[in-house]
């Protein structure tokens, strides 16, 4: 039997809402990056599914290649932002981000 | 016949694709020059200020002539890269537009120093890329192309923002950067995959074609699962462009940005950024106005009515007690977004209305207007942020209060000031009145098929009036307070005079040369008409 495109849709969406509840509340600028992959990871799920099951055809595979390569490119200069920060502030926690404001 | 086909495919990125993006192409060349001359240790034989200063000259050039054959042919448009990208005057007026700001950058950078020999092919190479990618953002055809577009010019300007390595501020700033960034680049990427899903294809020039078969199949309007599914996808993208234009409320990392990141990087995001996210606004609103979609997009074109009045009044009101100049030109860049968004709206109101056949005239001044103004905002903006980072290097600061009596001790730099600021707020003679005239002229002119671009128009004009209050703090600081004896004098070389006298002087020109005001409108009507009529054609 072959699954239905709704069940990786749900996957998909699982996914996105995870990341983006992960974004919103973790403390933690990693955790907070962890956030922001699993909604990239979402985004490609839900590629991947339409690629088989609708007209996007091949094209949404050859999406989900870009945003594997742009996901990591962004995550390594994440994280050595976050590294800088560390060097600076010797934590983490996006909290204590907060010399700057008003 | 699969060997046919790779070859029509070679012939015809040799032929026509690469010479579309020759611009990019001559910049991507130079970051890797850039980065080979570092490999070899050539770079104090070349600096890497020169090359770059060179290979953005030479991309100016490039964009230069495509401008020229482009507009020989009044409605030119032709995809290339297989239906990627497009290019059309639109396109190209964005590239030379990116390119000449490129030069400009890369000379402020040269004349204030802010990297240092050993850290200059690195800055450069960020700078370069960035340029590209919003060079691709103004000519993307496909969501994918949309999509990396953001990305390219996101992720480098993460970086120069944190460029000032060991500034406790500048990490902050660009941690704070980095992580909504990729909290609303993620978002964005989880909408265009709905869109892209539902419609069953990434073509933008296809994409309204599509909504009108996916309408059709069941219930019009937002009734249907699979309209509200792409209804879903186009506000997540929205978020996405929302950031990038920091319009409320995802504006927050624009003053911890702005105020922790050097002024030249500063005066780079405000500008570039905000032109390569405004093309992209313009395109993808275009790309999804039809008939079918004509409710829903007007619908749109009101919530980005509203959008844009709570960005600048919340921009405006913000300005007033902000004591470090860059905080205060973060929010006065907040603010001006939302001007530039009313364009967009008044443009989406218009052509989805039942009478868009008679007002195409007016559709185009809107979008006219919208590249008028990011001209001008190019010189008066650069021209504040290129004072506030020369200063900087006398005084070691930017607080306002730090400016105090520099009107009569280098009258220069307080008169380009002067220049800038005033434009910013939009009184006549300058640029920044004609270009907010233009604006609001189309926005009066949309009030006819919805009220609440009257309303619009009245806010707009409201805040007009509320930004002088904060620029004009500036100025009296300037130049009405005495110099406190103890400060450091400012003595200007004369190049770097030179730099600031040449942006003064464009703002004031564009506002009161006519020649040049003229000629700077009419390529921008051009323009503008362009990016629609590749929307009718292609439908």
């Amino acid at each position: 039997m072959q699954p239905s495109l709704s069940g990786y849709l749900l996957i998909g969406a699982v996914l996105f809402t995870c990341g983006v509840v992960c974004m919103a509340t973790r403390r933690n600028a990693i955790g907070v990056l962890m956030g922001v992959e699993l909604v990239l990871n979402g985004a490609n799920v839900n590629l991947v599914a339409f690629s088989r099951y609708t007209t996007l055809g091949i094209d949404g595979q050859i999406y989900s290649l870009f945003i594997i390569v742009l996901a990591a490119a962004e995550a390594a200069l994440a994280l050595a932002i976050a590294l800088n920060f560390y060097n600076n502030h010797l934590t983490i926690d996006v909290d204590k981000a907060s010399s700057l404001k008003g | 016949m699969f060997s046919q086909l790779i070859q029509n495919l070679i012939d015809h990125t040799v032929e026509t694709s690469l010479g579309y993006f020759q611009a990019e192409l001559w910049l991507c060349g130079t970051i890797v020059v850039l980065l080979l001359a570092r490999l070899f240790s050539l770079d104090r034989l070349l600096p890497g200020n020169v090359l770059a200063l060179a290979g953005s000259v030479t991309a100016v050039f490039a964009a230069w002539s495509q401008l020229e054959t482009v507009q020989a042919e009044p409605g030119f448009s032709e995809t290339f890269f297989t239906g990627l990208m497009i290019q059309d005057l639109f396109s190209v007026y964005f590239r030379l537009f990116l390119a000449l700001f490129l030069v400009l950058t890369v000379a402020l950078t040269i004349l204030s120093g802010i990297p240092d020999g050993e850290d200059a092919p690195d800055f450069y190479t960020l700078l370069l890329g960035a340029t590209i990618g919003m060079m691709i953002m103004a000519g993307a055809n496909n969501l994918l192309m949309l999509f990396i577009g953001v990305e390219m010019a996101s992720v480098p300007s993460y970086a120069m923002v944190g460029f000032l390595k060991g500034r406790r501020t500048s990490s902050e700033a660009a941690l704070k950067y980095v992580v909504y960034g990729a909290g609303a680049a993620g978002v964005m990427l989880y909408g265009i995959s709905l869109i892209a899903g539902v419609l069953g294809t990434g073509d933008m020039s296809l994409l309204a074609d599509r909504i009108r078969i996916v309408a059709e199949g069941g219930v019009a309007g937002l009734g249907d699962a699979e309209v509200r599914l792409v209804v879903l996808g186009v506000m997540l993208v929205l978020v996405g462009l929302a950031f990038k234009l920091s319009l409320v409320p995802f504006h927050f990392w624009c003053p911890d940005a702005f105020e922790g990141a050097s002024a030249e990087v500063g005066g780079f995001l405000s500008v570039a950024s905000k032109a390569g996210a405004f093309a992209l606004l313009v395109r993808f609103a275009v790309s999804l106005s039809g008939p079918s979609s004509a409710a829903l997009m007007s619908a749109f074109g009101i919530g980005l009515g509203v959008i844009a009045m709570v960005t600048m009044t919340f921009g405006n009101l913000a300005a007033y007690g902000q004591s470090n100049m860059k905080r205060l030109l973060a929010y006065s860049t907040i603010a001006h977004a939302g001007y530039m968004l009313m364009a967009v709206s008044a443009m989406l109101v218009m052509q989805n209305s039942p009478q868009a056949g008679a007002l195409g005239q007016e559709i185009n001044a809107c979008i006219g207007g919208l590249l008028y103004y990011l001209a001008v905002y190019l010189f008066m903006n650069l021209g504040a942020f290129a004072v506030v980072a020369l200063i900087r290097n006398y005084t070691f600061t930017e607080e306002i209060s730090s400016y105090a009596g520099l009107g009569r001790q280098n009258p220069v730099l307080a008169v380009c000031m002067l220049f800038c600021l005033v434009s910013l707020v939009g009184i006549p003679p300058f640029g920044g009145f004609f270009a907010k005239l233009m604006i609001f002229g189309s926005v009066y002119k949309a009030g006819d098929l919805h009220w609440s671009m009257y309303l619009l128009l009245a806010v707009g004009g409201l805040n007009t009036v509320f930004s002088l209050v904060y620029y004009l703090r500036v100025l009296k600081v300037m130049f009405i307070e005495e110099r406190p004896a103890d400060s450091r004098p400012i003595r200007l070389p004369s190049l770097e005079r030179a730099y600031v006298s040449l942006l003064g002087a464009f703002v004031l020109l564009l506002g009161c040369a006519p020649l040049l005001a003229d000629g700077l409108t009419l390529l921008a009507g051009e323009a503008a008409n362009s990016v629609f009529s590749a929307a009718v054609t292609s439908r």
